[in-house]
């Protein structure tokens, strides 16, 4: 390209001295060229070029032009659902194998138009629901084109609505699909089942093993663990737009806008509204509308028109009583509402409710305890109702909003029953954004005290001062629960002393050569440290006495999800500045603890390690400073815990000024520091560190008492 | 030089021409082709004619249902809206009662109804409760209690039996619930019936042992897995399992195993538990000892299904894939395998360690169907410390409870309520109000009059409402979950307590960082009195403590009504006997809540010594109400309350630092 673009610029300089007809026929040449590199260029950075389209590979074709597959009167029939189906019985996992991402892989059969001996379609081709369905599966990581390598099959035959098709003939229909073996992990979805006049809960056509995606499941056809109890899709999740309106007190306290309601249950409600007219709305079917106005979007009372779904949005609670079906399409208006459905329908059995936890977002009132629903409602606490309706609108926006959605949200129920171990857990399904986002799950949640006996391991990050590590080394195994001790050797051009040299302990002592000189070094999960409590602790820190790491021990042990140290040191926000500051005068408040002295739980050096949030830890080798506030950061963000800080101030030799030296420097240092807590505080997109104003003494620590009979006396003193 | 240029410009020329055919020829050909590529994936068509796609409901289809009646329950089976009846139950709540048994009756058995009677759900008579409950005897066939009278076709009846095999009069059930052990999917019905753990023959009625971990982490050296025997005992492995065939047993030795006998607990990160039905006892030693359960196909419901996450404690894998499955066990993070560990741990403890605690499971779920909206959330069953101990009656929001702030990210309100306790001398505590109300946090003060005089008409002018509360003279009164007591936080205080405003505002400060624990001035320790072989306790100064006095202590409102609604009658009744007493039993309640010690904060010395102690008993160290720990510990069924070694100062607390540096400088004065 460079070159021709050399090449071109350099031509025209040459065309004055040519021949007038051979100037035309070069110009009228060059133009072609210069048109085709043009044309060229557009191909290349045309914004939508075809090639990086999705669409590539995905046939274009049209609906009617879809095969004809012709049945045989005779051709075989599935047998009836079986009730007892369970995955391990009916499900062949051996199909999905092991899987390293643990996803399922599922084929979609291609479309076909089946029609009856005499030429007579079956059912509807597809409906477009069921096409934006088989569309989301494709579009999704679980979809394969590879029958063999395939773990669901779901066919392309369409039974969303049994009232669309002729059961005995797709039954065939299905029978005859290439892998159908009887059904085995096939999966079918179903949202209106059974048909006039005794209504099936669950879809009529024998379907042998296959699973069945069903809206409107009863406790009698539901196989708990095998089925998925889907939806109902109400088509005006995606006709009306209908901004989230806030949870609080609304203008009807319970509303009833279904149309088709059994004569019996319009009395109960009637009498409802009878008695609390101001509080409670009973639409009906709107029997006097102009012409030319939508009747599925309005509602009456008496000659009140009210607009639906918009008036749901005016109600705290809305009654979603079956009908002759027990999903009812209504479920999905009234959740998208944020209005909390009051479910009147007898063993039906929820959508997801073997994930999603319905007791959150509605209220399930028996059919015959109807006419007392005002006074059930009313026993609940306000604030109690305000989570409901949040949590109806997040599970409408999560799990009902879209065919998409629905179908996604089945496939990922199934794929949780056959990879447990990966399964996503109750707050995954459960909890809104909002509150996933503001809770905390300590990992070190059960209220547990440790053994005294265990000990801990003392861990020295060391570079090249070795007299004073022979001291750290000598101070910290006099402490009677000291049960190893570790030391991180983390300079490379220099060997360790020779065994000779150490000094002689009473525990194990083992030296860690390091392959780099960084500062994470010290919290790296290292295979040697087999207790749970270890001591940071750097090679000059020789005042603390035998006491005082005694009693940080037995500190830590009263809270092993803690950072548990020595100096403390504050964080503070600095209005001047609008950031915050890092503080080490003496103050009357701590939020972090220097690990340069420090307990915690071994499985932080993992999490340290492993689970660091962006690009922490290699900014703190790099700047080879802050490796202590970022553990804070961390044990603070993961526990929502403050640290404990041990025993009284000492003078430590400026601890945290390792790697430099005299006290003009000082300044710098602490500028450093505050920089680093603004970086971490910007990482975490929060400030994690609580503040607190208390601090560990022993019990008896400067009591009255007699100083022989304390468990900790030598601790303070300087 | 013509040609030379001549030349040039041709090499030009082909150069550009050769160009634009590489570039755009591709190009061309790409956009040629009708049908994609071979061997690429081809997803679902994108349709041309999308549009023409019909809706698979047509506008009015759904809401032209043919409105049907209600069908009625088919045949003998059963569920919640169907077969009980609510209305029985409303005012009351949950009343239950348990029908006498006939003939020879087993500890067990007698230790259930015992639970039952003394539960807060027992009822007395037939007539009154709304849950008749009848035992089912572990009796050889033929050999079964005829239907009680009110029988009623099994309506609002729960038949219960701690063994999987009821005798054949299961046929008969009707309409009532079954609460048995391990109950086989096939014909357990979710929501109505409810599935018990399987018991061994020697499980504790009351207390119960604790769990067997000791520390939240695996130990290094621990086998990563256990295989439940068929003989009942444990075979652990190491870390290779290439010589478990397909079904789960591993029959040959490979690697450093052992076979423990049955008794003994398994000693692994994970237990495998084949898909036998005996295996459900294998389950409950795994969760005792906080080894993951990895139960292979298991045929039967867990236990208490309906309200426990079993996800977070338990693996169910497929037994078909035994490879997949030890492979995902061996790969599993260490903080999934953290989180499951300690989850068997706390849902030991909550729910099955005694059978009395799994009878009160199995009623606080059945009166979680009656609330039916207002009852324990996901949250409050599947956290510590659990349903049981975190009642309904009290609040349904979990930010209301002390135990769930961090989870929720949430914090305690910032105010307490002085809670003063006039006892019989009947000084009013002038000179107390004035200090508590001191306090920037201070609320309100109550003044609980327990005194036979009357009250002072006059009380001086505060800064916060005062209300006098009339007591009843009971020592017990003290913990009632009175009305008035509307912040979180509750300072109790003896008339006689003698604080100073700044003790009040530390103590205050550090209660908001352990709003589950009590935070007091004064301790007592317990001890283990080898000579006499009972439990002791002394408020002798010592390097630890297991109590502080309620005489002064900030502690959560709830603590009253779990005091008042949860402890065991008798216990309330010693509390009134011997008023020294309500010190031990609050402390240990809170204790069996929070598995915790209590925390102590520093007290100026000089009234220590100046008054006389505060402990209502009198300078005796050992109070009175000697038998008061031991009766707690025989209710209790072990001994709650844990030891401290550790006292929170504030921060500078007699550092040498100028005083004027620091916020609570009272607190340091001689």
């Amino acid at each position: 390209m460079c070159a021709s673009v050399k090449y071109n610029i350099r031509g025209p300089a040459l065309i004055p001295r040519m021949k007038t007809k051979h100037r035309i026929y070069y110009i009228t040449l060059f133009s072609v060229v210069l048109l085709g590199l043009i044309a060229t260029g557009v191909f290349q950075f045309w914004p939508h070029s075809i090639e990086s389209s999705s669409d590539w590979n995905v046939e274009k074709r049209s609906v009617r032009d879809v095969p004809v597959v012709r049945l045989p009167a005779g051709s075989p029939l599935p047998e009836r659902g079986d009730l007892s189906c369970r995955m391990h019985t009916c499900f062949d996992v051996y199909r999905c194998g092991f899987n390293p991402k643990n996803k399922i892989k599922v084929y979609i059969y291609s479309l076909k138009k089946y029609v009856d001996d005499s030429g007579v379609p079956v059912s509807n081709t597809i409906s477009r629901e069921y096409n934006e369905l088989l569309t989301a599966i494709s579009d999704s990581d679980y979809y394969t084109d590879d029958i063999s390598r395939a773990c669901l099959f779901v066919p392309s035959i369409d039974v969303l609505n049994q009232n669309t098709l002729r059961i005995k003939e797709t039954a065939q229909a299905l029978a005859q699909l290439s892998r159908w073996d009887r059904g085995t992990n096939h999966l079918l979805f179903n949202m209106l089942p059974g048909g006039p006049p005794d209504y099936n809960t669950a879809l009529d056509v024998p379907r042998d093993r296959a699973l069945l995606a069903g809206g409107g499941f009863s406790t009698w056809t539901y196989r708990q663990g095998y089925d998925v109890s889907i939806p109902v899709y109400s088509p005006l999740s995606a006709e009306v737009d209908l901004p989230e309106k806030g949870p609080g007190p609304r203008r009807y306290f319970l509303l009833s806008s279904q149309m088709a309601v059994h004569p019996e249950y319009r009395e109960d409600l009637e009498a409802l509204q009878a008695k609390h007219a101001e509080s409670v709305l009973v639409l009906d079917k709107c029997t006097n509308l102009s012409e030319g106005v939508p009747w599925v979007h309005r509602r009456c009372r008496e000659h009140q028109v009210y607009e639906y779904p918009q008036v749901l949005q005016e109600a705290t609670f809305c009654v979603v009583l079956r009908g002759a079906r027990l999903g009812q399409a209504a479920l999905s208006d009234v959740l998208r509402a944020g209005c909390v459905p009051v479910i009147v329908a007898d063993s039906y059995i929820l959508p997801f409710s073997e994930v999603l936890d319905w007791k959150r977002a509605s209220v399930v009132v028996p059919e015959e305890k109807l006419s007392d629903v005002y006074g059930i409602l009313q026993g609940i606490p306000r604030r109690q109702v305000e989570e409901m309706q949040r949590q109806s609108r997040w599970f409408w926006e999560a799990y009902f909003q879209s065919i998409k959605a629905i179908a996604l949200a089945t496939l990922q129920i199934i794929n949780d029953r056959i990879y447990p171990y990966a399964a996503l857990s109750y707050e995954e399904w459960n909890d809104p954004p909002a509150v996933k986002w503001s809770s905390v799950s300590n990992p070190l949640f059960l209220p547990l005290i440790p053994p005294q006996s265990q000990g801990f391991t003392a861990i020295v990050l060391t570079y090249d001062r070795v007299e004073s590590l022979f001291r750290v080394i000598t101070e910290v195994s006099k402490v009677p629960s000291l049960s190893k001790l570790l030391v991180v050797w983390n300079n490379q051009n220099k060997n360790p002393p020779e065994d000779s040299l150490w000094p002689k302990i009473r525990v194990p002592l083992k030296v860690v050569r390091t392959a780099e000189n960084k500062l994470s070094n010290r919290f790296f999960p290292y295979d040697e440290i087999e207790t749970e409590a270890v001591l940071a602790i750097d090679d000059d820190i020789i005042m603390l006495t035998s006491d005082e790491l005694q009693f940080g021990y037995e500190v830590w042990r009263e809270f092993p999800d803690r950072l548990v140290g020595y100096p403390g040191r504050l964080h503070l926000w600095d209005h001047e500045m609008s950031k915050w500051k890092y503080e080490s005068e003496w103050t009357n408040e701590v939020s972090m603890v220097l690990t340069g002295a420090a307990f915690y739980h071994k499985y932080f050096n993992y999490l340290y390690t492993y689970k660091m949030p962006g690009d922490i830890k290699n900014w703190v080798d790099a700047h080879m400073n802050c490796e202590d506030i970022a553990m804070n950061f961390l044990v603070a963000n993961v526990t929502g815990k403050a640290v404990i800080k041990v025993t009284p101030r000492k003078k430590f030799k400026c601890p945290e000024c390792t790697a430099i030296d005299g006290l003009s420097l000082d300044q710098t240092h602490m500028v450093e520091r505050s920089e680093c807590i603004n970086k971490f505080a910007s990482v975490f997109g929060t400030m994690p560190l609580k503040v607190v104003e208390h601090r560990a003494d022993p019990v008896l620590y400067k009591d009255d008492f007699p100083e022989k009979l304390k468990s900790f006396p030598n601790i303070g003193s300087l | 030089m013509q040609s030379w240029r001549r030349k040039s410009l041709r090499l030009a020329l082909s150069a550009s021409w050769l160009l634009v055919l590489l570039r755009v020829f591709p190009l061309l050909r790409l956009t040629v082709p009708a049908r994609p590529r071979a061997g690429a994936p081809q997803g679902w068509p994108r349709w041309l004619d999308l549009e023409l796609l019909q809706s698979f409901s047509q506008p009015g289809e759904l809401p032209e249902d043919d409105p049907q009646p209600p069908p009625a329950p088919r045949g003998d089976s059963c569920d919640w809206g169907a077969c009980f009846d609510v209305s029985k139950c409303r005012g009351g709540g949950l009343k239950v009662f348990a029908y006498p048994v006939a003939g020879p009756i087993s500890d067990t058995q007698r230790g259930i109804l015992a639970s039952i009677e003394s539960s807060r759900f027992g009822s007395v008579s037939p007539d009154e409760a709304c849950l008749l409950l009848l035992l089912s005897l572990e009796a050889p066939a033929g050999e079964c209690s005829p239907l009680p009278q009110q029988w009623n076709s099994g309506r609002n009846h729960l038949v219960l039996g701690l063994h999987p095999n009821f005798c054949p009069q299961t046929f008969q059930l009707g309409q009532a619930m079954v609460a048995k052990a391990s109950p086989t999917v096939d014909t357990f019905r979710p929501g109505f019936d409810v599935a018990l753990p399987l018991l061994p023959e020697a499980h504790p009625w009351r207390g119960g042992a604790p769990g067997q971990l000791g520390q939240h982490s695996p130990h290094p050296g621990v086998p990563l897995l256990a295989l439940a025997e068929e003989r009942g005992g444990w075979r652990t492995a190491g870390t290779e399992f290439s010589a478990c065939p397909r079904d789960g047993h591993c029959e040959q030795d490979h690697g450093p195993e052992q076979t423990h006998p049955g008794a003994t607990l398994p000693n692994a990160t994970f237990c495998l538990i084949p898909a036998r039905h005996p295996d459900a006892l294998h389950f409950l030693q795994a969760l005792q000892a906080g080894c993951i359960p990895v139960l292979l196909s298991p045929r039967w419901e867990l236990p208490f299904s309906e309200v426990i996450d079993w996800t977070k404690a338990a693996i169910v894998a497929d037994e078909r894939l035994p490879f997949q499955v030890l492979a995902a066990l061996r790969e599993m993070p260490a903080t999934r395998v953290l989180a499951l560990r300690q989850q068997t741990q706390f849902l030991w403890d909550a729910y099955f360690s005694s059978v009395e605690k799994v009878i009160h499971t199995t009623l606080e779920i059945i009166q979680d169907r009656i609330f039916g909206a207002p009852a324990h959330s996901s949250l409050l069953w599947n956290s510590p410390p659990g349903a049981l101990l975190a009642l309904p009656t009290f609040s349904t929001s979990p930010s209301d409870f002390p135990f769930y702030h961090l989870q929720r990210g949430s914090r305690p309100a910032g105010r307490f309520s002085a809670l003063i306790w006039v006892g019989a001398p009947g000084q009013p505590p002038l000179k107390l109000i004035q200090v508590v109300a001191g306090s920037q946090h201070c609320a309100q003060i109550l003044v609980l009059w327990s005194s036979e005089k009357p009250p002072p008409s006059r009380w001086p002018k505060t800064a916060v409402p005062l209300t006098v509360l009339a007591g009843q003279r009971k020592a017990s009164d003290r913990f009632f979950p009175h009305r008035a007591l509307s912040t979180d936080a509750i300072l109790s205080l003896d008339a006689q307590s003698s604080l100073t405003t700044s003790e009040v505002d530390f103590a205050f400060v550090v209660w908001q960082s352990f709003p589950e624990r009590m935070v007091g001035f004064l301790t007592w320790s317990h001890f283990w009195d080898e000579a006499r072989g009972d439990w002791g306790h002394t408020a002798e100064k010592a390097n630890e403590f297991s109590m502080v006095l309620t005489s002064a202590a900030f502690y959560h409102r709830y603590y009253h009504t779990l005091f008042t609604h949860s402890l065991p009658k008798a216990l309330r009744t010693l509390a009134d006997e011997a008023p020294s007493c309500v010190d031990v039993l609050m402390n240990s309640l809170v204790a069996a809540v929070t598995k915790l010690p209590p925390i102590k904060v520093p007290y100026g010395k000089q009234r220590l010594e100046a008054s006389p102690p505060l402990a209502p008993g009198g300078p005796d160290p050992q109070p009175p109400a000697q038998d008061c720990i031991n009766q707690m510990v025989a209710e209790f069924g072990y001994m709650p309350l844990v030891s401290s070694r550790l006292r929170l100062d504030p921060v500078l607390f007699k550092d040498p630092v100028s005083v004027l540096r620091k916020k609570y400088r009272s607190l340091e004065k001689p």
